[in-house]
């Protein structure tokens, strides 16, 4: 166990000794998610109705998905051991705390509970407290990739221009598949429940908004 | 623990994501084989044979290339863990993993996670999340999966 002026110095000594890496990556991510997909305003907490999509035939189950709730991470800490470049290259980028919102859960990010310990795709875990106080582990899978304009249905996705063009249009698919470990109780449904996530990136200040979609 | 104050933020904001029909996988599994484990009931079915069909790839499940690796839990919910690999018509291959639930109501649904050439014809479905809407038969040895690509 670390104690608390152990923990400030650890803070302290990455925040002096951030690898010119993690610099990059984190400019990097920044400019990825500045092209995310318009990010709709909502108030709060009321359900909105589910979308149903569907294949080219009627014999396919239709697939739906709702909007279940949604998460503003501040992710603290960034750390690179060797580079992405690398097939060795791991990323740690610590979970400071956030809040969580959304018909179906609410409450907030437990401060300091976890990371996203990344390689090629994002592998995050940490911790959420409902508002009732129970505590709800969350297993992140992530994939991204980059197109060149966002999605849209009936269209196929172009690949991104390479570099060095302007990278402001480029529309990076970022998708999170968590797995849940709720108590038993109000939130047991989230144990049986298979979800879909995207995340914006959001300056001033920087965080993250992680919408979560059950699939019906 | 060490306090963490959310700072303002101006909006809550709900992004889309659109699902996109892909292809679906008939599987042909052999009965399930159960055991009783400290975490619950194992549950392992072989997957003999398969076929992939879809607007933008077809192919067959290498046989015997995998299964499912399942959990029936206390609740008799069955956490869904299957691995196989998929030789496409021209020859690539696919490993594909799911990771879901299935339950007695009905609702039998995954995520897919597919790995594939970077080189090859099905680069576009690396690094791409699936949701899978399952059906099973009432042996449960013909499983359809129909996987939607999660844009």
């Amino acid at each position: 166990m670390y104690s608390e002026d152990e923990s400030i110095t650890r803070r302290r000594f990455l925040g002096g000794a951030t690898t010119a890496g993690a610099v990059a990556l984190s400019s990097l991510a920044r400019s990825e998610h500045a092209a995310a997909e318009p990010p709709s305003a909502h108030a709060g907490n009321e359900a909105l109705p589910p979308a149903w999509f569907e294949g080219p035939d009627p014999s396919i189950p239709k697939a739906g998905l709702r909007w279940a709730f949604s998460a503003t991470v501040f992710f603290a800490d960034r750390v690179m051991i060797n580079t992405m470049d690398s097939p060795a290259g791991r990323g740690y980028t610590s979970v400071g705390g956030g809040e969580i919102w959304g018909p179906r859960l609410q409450g907030r990010v437990l401060p300091h509970s976890g990371a996203d310990y990344y390689k090629t795709t994002f592998t995050t875990y940490y911790m959420f407290q409902a508002a009732d106080g129970a505590l709800i582990f969350i297993h992140n899978r992530g994939t991204m990739r980059r197109f060149a304009a966002p999605y849209e249905r009936g269209k196929p996705l172009l690949p991104p221009p390479a570099p060095p063009a302007k990278q402001d249009a480029v529309w990076t698919r970022f998708r999170a598949t968590p797995v849940f470990t709720a108590p038993i109780g109000p939130h047991d449904w989230m144990n049986r429940t298979v979800f879909v996530a995207n995340s914006q990136r959001q300056a001033n200040p920087d965080h993250t908004v992680f919408t979560y979609y059950e699939v019906l | 623990m060490r306090d963490f104050v959310v700072p303002k933020t101006d909006t809550k904001i709900v992004g889309k994501i659109e699902l996109e029909y892909a292809f679906k996988l008939a599987a042909h599994y052999d009965p399930p084989q159960q055991s009783h484990t400290p975490r619950g009931t194992f549950r392992y079915q072989d997957i003999v044979s398969g076929e992939v069909s879809g607007e933008r790839v077809n192919g067959t499940v290498y046989p015997d290339s995998g299964g499912q690796y399942d959990t029936v839990r206390g609740d008799r919910i069955r956490d869904v863990d299957a691995h196989f690999m998929v030789k496409a018509d021209n020859g690539e291959w696919l490993y594909m993993e799911h990771v879901g639930y299935r339950r007695p109501d009905g609702y039998y649904r995954a995520i897919a996670y597919i790995e594939t050439d970077l080189t090859g014809a099905y680069e576009w479905m690396n690094n791409t999340t699936f949701v899978v809407t399952a059906k099973e038969s009432a042996d449960q040895r013909e499983v359809v999966f129909y996987y939607y690509i999660a844009n």
